[in-house]
């Protein structure tokens, strides 16, 4: 890990006064949610913090740093004011929940004390510590928090735009709730009109990346219900040799999915389609396939966006660099490896696993409470184990609850939910707890 | 990743937070009958407790049997111990709130004494 040493240009005078301001307040209270509760405790500082990006990382990240610092000026850009529920968009694209349900507003959540520049970042220069907005306007810090999010690529395959979800028999789970309703619409009229439905799956790091599989297990459901199964020809095609990361959940996918007779394409990359003849390519070990489809639940490959992937702070080389130049963070401490005083959390961060909400949930108090102890000047010890969860929705009313590590090993919050069985309970977590318990995390809450 | 009491407490808020003015009127009932049951004379709340507990179990049977369609699922998505243990207790602890929250109402109903 980076130490302090390698910070960027934080002048020395300057890095004085902050470290004599944070050694000067009871900053022995520091980290943790005692502090949260406790704002008596607040850690005293003029650092400037900028946080880049307000989804779910980005707000629960100000608020932390908001309750646990004592006269930090922190600084929020991004210029969406809705806010997405984003694991709510597989409902909405399969019919159970309306969209609206999926959105909020930032403003809701961001604490009044920070000061939200309503903006995108075009540029961000680490060397200068400065942040350049699309507007033109330049944003000194003193500490960096990257919550950027990610860019579905939709450009990444031939012939394919945002604009053709929910035409032509496309839809998309991923980016927002407008076309997840459009995706419904198309998984509605192929449910019930019957055909070929082909079911696609990014290569590389994607958010949620169990969504896919559930839009798959949530349509044949659908249609085993409506009593149209019978005439519906579903195929998976998954761009490696596998249905998902952690190989229990793999192999009981491996089995469900044709015990429900849905067929399984491997090594099937989704690369160029055809709209209007209703046709897409993949590429696979043995050259390119053509297959015709009514229905194709396309998921483009995803990348950091261009301000964070063309930046000093992206990966230089390597798989993380490869496969959508996603920021370099030291895996555990959420740190830069390079930039001391630039931090990383959610989707747009180079780890082995973690593009989830749950995630989100156990990266930002590691990143927060590194920085605030980076900035009093002690060790960073936080450490982020990989945790992520999926719960893995299998139908209407059932599903997995799975948790697990960057070991892959399952990590299961409640000893007594079977991370390896079909219950009603995960499901029930699902359309009922985990919003809230999403709602909670970005007030800094848990 | 371990939940605090306060962490699942913060989550309960949040589960509860878009009923929250429905919540606070129907205790705000409650506690206006119950002032004016320990106010007034006549009432025995042991002559409400049996109706309250009636409507509790109502509550309880309809929500054990209406769990699982409030929550677009069917009974047969019930599998295992876990399930039907989540159920039954979610079930229980409706009927309790229920019989608790009804008594001040049914003891104002059903609570004359002879005397009074």
């Amino acid at each position: 890990m980076t130490d302090d040493s390698t910070f960027g240009p934080v002048s020395a005078r300057r890095r004085a006064l902050l470290k004599a301001a944070g050694l000067g307040g009871a900053f022995v209270a520091v980290g943790g949610s005692t502090l949260l509760s406790a704002p008596a405790n607040a850690l005293p500082t003029s650092a400037r913090i900028v946080i880049i990006g307000a989804g779910a990382a980005g707000i629960a990240a100000a608020n932390r740093l908001d309750s646990a610092l004592d006269g930090a000026r922190i600084t929020i850009i991004d210029r969406r004011q809705r806010h997405l529920y984003q694991p709510g968009l597989t409902l909405v694209a399969t019919g159970i929940w309306r969209p609206g349900k999926v959105v909020d507003s930032n403003e809701r959540y961001l604490p009044r004390s920070v000061n939200w520049i309503q903006d995108h970042v075009a540029e961000i220069d680490p060397d200068a510590n400065r942040v350049v907005t699309t507007g033109g306007q330049n944003i000194d810090y003193d500490y960096l928090l990257v919550t950027t999010g990610l860019t579905v690529d939709y450009a990444a395959i031939e012939g394919m735009s945002r604009d053709l979800i929910g035409r032509e028999g496309i839809g998309c789970v991923y980016d927002n709730p407008e076309h997840a309703e459009r995706t419904w619409r198309m998984i509605d009229h192929y449910v019930t009109a019957g055909g070929v439905g082909l079911f696609t799956r990014g290569p590389g790091g994607i958010k949620c990346a169990g969504a896919p599989l559930k839009v798959t297990m949530l349509t044949e459901d659908l249609a085993r219900r409506r009593g149209t199964r019978a005439s519906l020809e579903m195929i998976y095609n998954s761009p490696s040799g596998g249905l998902f990361s952690q190989p229990d959940t793999n192999e009981f996918l491996k089995g469900e999915f044709p015990s429900r007779d849905i067929g399984i394409n491997w090594h099937h990359r989704l690369k160029g389609i055809e709209p209007e003849a209703r046709r897409a390519t993949f590429a696979t070990p043995q050259g390119d396939v053509r297959l015709d489809y009514d229905f194709i639940h396309v998921v483009p490959p995803m990348r950091a966006p261009d301000a964070l992937g063309n930046s000093p702070l992206a990966w230089q080389d390597g798989p993380f660099a490869a496969d959508g130049n996603w920021m370099e963070v030291d895996q555990y401490s959420m740190r830069h490896r390079r930039y001391g005083n630039v931090f990383g959390a959610g989707d747009c961060v180079g780890t082995p696993i973690g593009k989830t909400a749950a995630s989100v949930k156990a990266q930002v108090p590691v990143a927060v409470d590194n920085l605030i102890s980076v900035l009093a000047e002690r060790e960073a010890v936080q450490r982020f184990n990989g945790y992520t969860s999926c719960p893995l929705i299998t139908g209407r009313g059932r599903g997995i609850l799975v948790e697990f590590d960057y070991a892959l090993n399952m990590v299961p919050s409640f000893p007594f939910i079977s991370p390896y069985r079909e219950h009603w309970v995960p499901w029930v977590m699902k359309d009922r707890m985990l919003q809230p318990a999403y709602n909670a995390m970005l007030r800094g809450r848990i | 990743m371990a939940f605090s009491i306060a962490g699942i407490l913060a989550v309960l808020l949040e589960v509860i937070r878009p009923w929250l003015p429905l919540i606070i009127i129907v205790l705000a009932i409650d506690v206006a009958i119950t002032a004016w049951l320990l106010a007034s004379r006549g009432r025995s709340w042991s002559n409400g407790r049996r109706p309250a507990l009636l409507g509790g179990a109502i509550i309880g049977v309809l929500a054990f049997f209406l769990a699982p369609l409030i929550t677009s699922a069917r009974f047969s998505d019930l599998s295992g111990l876990l399930d039907w243990m989540s159920i039954l207790g979610g079930s229980i602890a409706a009927a309790l709130v229920a019989a608790v929250l009804l008594w001040p109402l049914t003891t104002a109903l059903f609570g004359k004494t002879v005397h009074s």
